[in-house]
This record gives C-alpha cells, structure tokens and sequence, in this order.
C-alpha cells in the first residue's frame, strides 16, 4: 500500500478541478445497472482514463465514467463501470477509486452488481440487500505494509453493510411492493461461472448468490471508515440441479428490467440521508 | 513470491542466513519455538545465549505486525538448548511466500527436529471460550498459497535426510505423539486443552459473521492469518510439529462484538501460562533423551 496514499490524493486533486462539489456518497453500479447514471443531475463527467491512476474498465456493458452531480438532492460521485479481478486488475487498482471517493470527503458508499441466486427462494429480477458477504476471491485488497492514514491494520469486519440502511431499504421496497431479500454474498473472481459442485458448496457455507465484485471495494470502505449499503440484482438463478447454461446477453437484460426497482430503492435511500 | 525464484536461489538465501545464524549459537538446538501474537514473553523464560535480530540477518523478512518483537532468542530451557522466534511474518504484511517461510527453511538448515509453532486465533467452534488453548490437530489451507515446492524443502533439510525421507510416507502434519504429549501435560496441569482443527486465512481485515459461519460449516475450530506455511515447510523435511492456537475472541455470528487488535493482544496473555507450560513440557522431554 506503500504509495497509495499519494495516487489517491492525486485523483482527488484532479477531480476537485473539474467538480467543487463535496460527495455525500459514492455510487458504484454494477454489470447492466449504469442507467442509474441518467438520474444524477450532471454536474461534471469524466473518462477514467483521464483520471490519474485510475484503471480502465474493459467488461462487457460497463461505461468507463466518474459522474459527479445531484442524486436525490444529495451530492454524489457515481462510477458508470466497475473494474473485476477477472479483467486481471491487482485489487488495490480495483478499490482506488473508493479511496478516492472517501477523501472527496463522501461518508457513504452505494453499491450494486448482478450476481448468480443460489437461494431457491429467490427469483430472476430479484433484489437482495447484501447483509454479509464471504470473501472467496483468493485475494485481501489490504494485503500489504498497511498507510494508518488511510485506515487500521486489523480492519473489524462485524457489520459492513450498515443495518440502519438495510432496514431502510426494505422499508421502501415494502412500501413500493418490490421484492426484497437480505442475505449474504459470496464473492468470487471469476471469470468462468461456477460448476455445479461449486454452486452447492457456496451454498452449504451459507451464501445466497455469488458474484465476481464488490468484496473488495466493500473491504476497503470499511478500512477507510465509510457506511455501506450494497444491492445484488440476482440476474440468473443457480440452483445446481436444475442448472441451465448461462447466456450473458440474457443476464444483462434481467439486470436491466430490474433496474427501475433498484434506482428506486437508491434513491430512497439517499433521501433519508437528508438531515430531517 | 516472485514466482521466477528458483529453489536454488531460495535455497541460497536459506544458508546465508543459517550461516549468520549458526556463527552466533552457543548450543545446539534440536527444537525451535515460533512464539505468536502475545505470546513473545516465554522468549523471556530461557537462559539466554544469544540473541540476534532479525535485522542483522541477511535476506531475514522483519515483522511491522502489532506486538511482534523480530528476533531470535537462542538459549537454554531448563537444560535443553531451544531456540525462540520471538515474532513472526505475514502474509497480509506484503511478504511472499519464500519471505514468510525463510525463517522455518533457516531452523530446518540448522538441524532442528522439533518444531513448536503457537499463534493467537479466534474460535470459531462456539464452545471455545476466550482464553482457551487449541491443540491444533489439523489445519484447513484457505490463504490461496501458490504450491510450495515440494523439492525445496526436502533439499534444503540435507542435515536431516533421513527426516525427509520419513516425511513422505506421513499422513499427519501434525505429530501424534507430541500432541498426546502435549495433552498429558495440560491433564497434569490442570487445564482444559481443546483439540481442533485451524484454518488460515490472509487477512488483514477480520472475517465477517458469514465467513465465520462458512468456516465452521467447513470444519474449522479456530481461524488466523499465520502457521500454515511454517507447518507445510518444516512437516515436508520431516520436523516434528506441535501447534497451539491461543483463543483470543470466539465467534458468535448471532451475537456480534467489535474486535480490537489490543484486545486481541490483551487476551492471548491469559492463555500464556497454559502455553508456558506445554512448551517446558515438551522441550523438556526433548532434552538429550533419544
């Protein structure tokens, strides 16, 4: 982590030019989710690649694009396109722009991705409210001299996701007669699909979908102090016996019907963000 | 690791650092203590011989964790020469693998045939209590270790062929009879000495309540971020091991608390009497007797 601290502050530096605002929160938009973005009051918009030190996305409908505006009336960054460990990215590239978020000076980070349902109550469509997760990417975005600046050596992983949020987030999807779960996500690094094997192993260890993100953009908030609040659109359900073969174009238009549902809930969220 | 370093070049740096080692010994150790998170104090307990730090070791990785010291203490335990690693090397440090395990391949270059290894970990087997001591009777690997090389070691232990070629007909890590030993001792002693089984994870955060669900669903008793790769290098070469895990919290998914790492610290001292006593135990035994 040696250097990091330096990166950051020097993304930051860059976006401060060309956005003055201060973020409440950060918004990271998973695999067929980016449209979100259309509802950010745009107040300044730039590519990753002129970001320094930021990677460049390559995944299949991801847009490469730091959003800064208004979302609910509240100030945020939004990142249209996420980087994988499958895109062979070492994680600490992967989470940098969390850390950029946070010394932007945003208290909260909203997160969201497609992931696999292995729980059979689960739908296609779906939306859970990630309660936990496992980490089984083979690979800890803090592996490294640890920077006290930037968080502890020993970061406690007790709540991650904030309970206040969830509570939260489930009040409004009951409110909005969405379906709503809260469970647990197991994070993989993909990026070939699970055997059937590996679907009913993930799911004896007690995961209810599994996805190839988020862990590590998670693990780092909470390093640097921030409130998570994650959401999974479960795009495809793995049950192991009755497995179909994934299609991805498919995969991406579930995401993308459910996408008004998840939109709705980040905003509710973000609206009770609002001092009352 | 750097996945271009040959066993040679490993192999190289593990008798350099023998060499430095070896030139400062007074005695000839047969059994090494690698002394874990709050544990450093036994290292107090010996007649010191020779102390040498790990910084004036070449090619020795030095250890930046919370309440590591980073040096060996060579000496005597009663009559028995024993040599004390008072501080270990982590993975989440940054370190490599040939980093992390150097220490064990220099141990295993000078001759040493009984490895004590001792850690501080949390429990994830819900009748633990803090404070407890696990003899670890197995381990799962889930630090996502690239192979170690299995020549390697083997090579390296020429002090000790014949050890090596013990080890390879072993089914256990983890040696029988010093576990049975260790647990006569804690009988005499009158403490209660769990046995279980010990996963390690990389860290640096702590697990989540579903990572310690998922890792008692998968057998484990006790979960930390060290031992693995020491244990993996000094049971190929044939060294007889015996791991001991101090329960520093226990994990109640259901009931969640916040962790410190000082209180981490604070609690493994607890258990150090119990550690105390199984290490003389066992050195002890080793003394001179065949």
């Amino acid at each position: 982590m040696q250097g990091l601290y330096d990166k950051v502050e020097a993304a930051a530096a860059f976006i401060r030019q060309a956005w003055k605002g201060t973020p409440h929160a950060g918004v990271i938009l998973g695999t067929g989710l980016g449209s979100l973005v259309k509802h950010i009051q745009e107040e300044a918009s730039l590519e990753y690649g002129e970001i320094p030190h930021f990677p460049k996305s390559t995944a299949i409908s991801h847009r490469g694009r730091l959003v800064c505006g208004k979302l609910a009336g509240l100030p945020v960054v939004a990142m249209g396109g996420r980087f994988h460990m499958y895109e062979g990215y070492p994680l600490d590239q992967i989470t940098l722009p969390v850390r950029v978020m946070k010394a932007l000076g945003a208290k909260l980070l909203v997160v969201s991705n497609a992931c696999g349902g292995m729980n059979p109550y689960y739908h296609g469509g779906d939306i859970m409210l990630i309660d936990d997760h496992i980490n089984l990417m083979g690979a800890n975005p803090l592996i490294g001299i640890n920077d006290d600046r930037l968080g502890p050596r020993f970061p406690d992983m007790c709540e991650p996701y904030c309970k206040k949020l969830i509570a939260r987030a489930l009040e409004i999807a009951r409110r909005e007669n969405i379906v709503a779960h809260q469970g647990v996500f197991v994070a993989v690094s993909g990026p070939n699909l699970e055997t059937r094997a590996e679907y009913r192993f993930l799911r004896m260890i007690g995961a209810d979908v599994v996805g190839m993100s988020t862990v590590p953009e998670v693990i780092v908030a909470v390093h640097a102090g921030l409130s998570v609040v994650g959401f999974s659109i479960i795009t495809d359900m793995c049950l192991p016996d009755a497995l179909e073969p994934a299609d991805v174009s498919k995969i991406i238009a579930t995401a993308n019907a459910a996408e008004p549902n998840l939109t709705k809930l980040v905003l509710g969220v973000l609206a009770g963000e609002k001092p009352q | 690791m750097n996945p271009d370093a040959t066993s040679s070049e490993s192999s190289h740096r593990t008798t350099a650092a023998a060499a430095t080692v070896r030139a400062a010994l007074k005695s000839d150790a047969k059994t090494a203590v690698i002394l874990g998170t709050g544990l450093g104090d036994l290292a107090d307990e010996i007649a010191v011989e020779a102390t040498i730090a790990y910084r004036d070791i070449p090619g020795f990785p030095r250890s930046t964790a919370l309440a590591h010291k980073g040096r060996l203490v060579c000496g005597r335990l009663g009559e028995t020469p024993v040599i004390m690693m008072q501080g270990r090397c982590h993975l989440y440090e940054g370190y490599g693998l040939d980093d992390i395990t150097l220490p064990t391949r220099v141990l295993l270059a000078l001759g040493i045939e009984t490895l004590i290894v001792t850690n501080a970990a949390g429990g994830v087997n819900p009748d633990y209590c803090v404070g407890d001591v696990m003899l670890i009777d197995d381990h799962i690997n889930l630090m996502w270790l690239r192979a170690l090389k299995p020549e390697a070691p083997a090579k390296e232990s020429a002090a000790n062929p014949s050890l090596a070629r013990q080890a390879s007909k072993r089914v256990r890590l983890y040696d029988a009879a010093l576990a049975t030993h260790a647990e006569q001792i804690a009988r005499r002693n009158d403490f209660p000495l769990r046995r279980g089984v010990y996963l390690s994870v990389t860290g640096p955060s702590y697990e989540t309540r579903a990572e310690y669900s998922a890792f008692r669903r998968m057998g484990a008793d006790c979960v930390g971020m060290s031992t693995v790769p020491e244990v993996l290098v000094a049971a190929a070469a044939g060294v007889k091991v015996l791991g001991l895990s101090t329960v520093t919290n226990v994990a109640r998914p259901d009931a969640p608390q916040t962790v410190s790492a000082e209180e981490v610290v604070e609690v493994a001292a607890t258990a150090l009497p119990k550690v105390r006593a199984i290490v003389q135990g066992i050195v002890g035994r080793a003394s001179g007797r065949p």
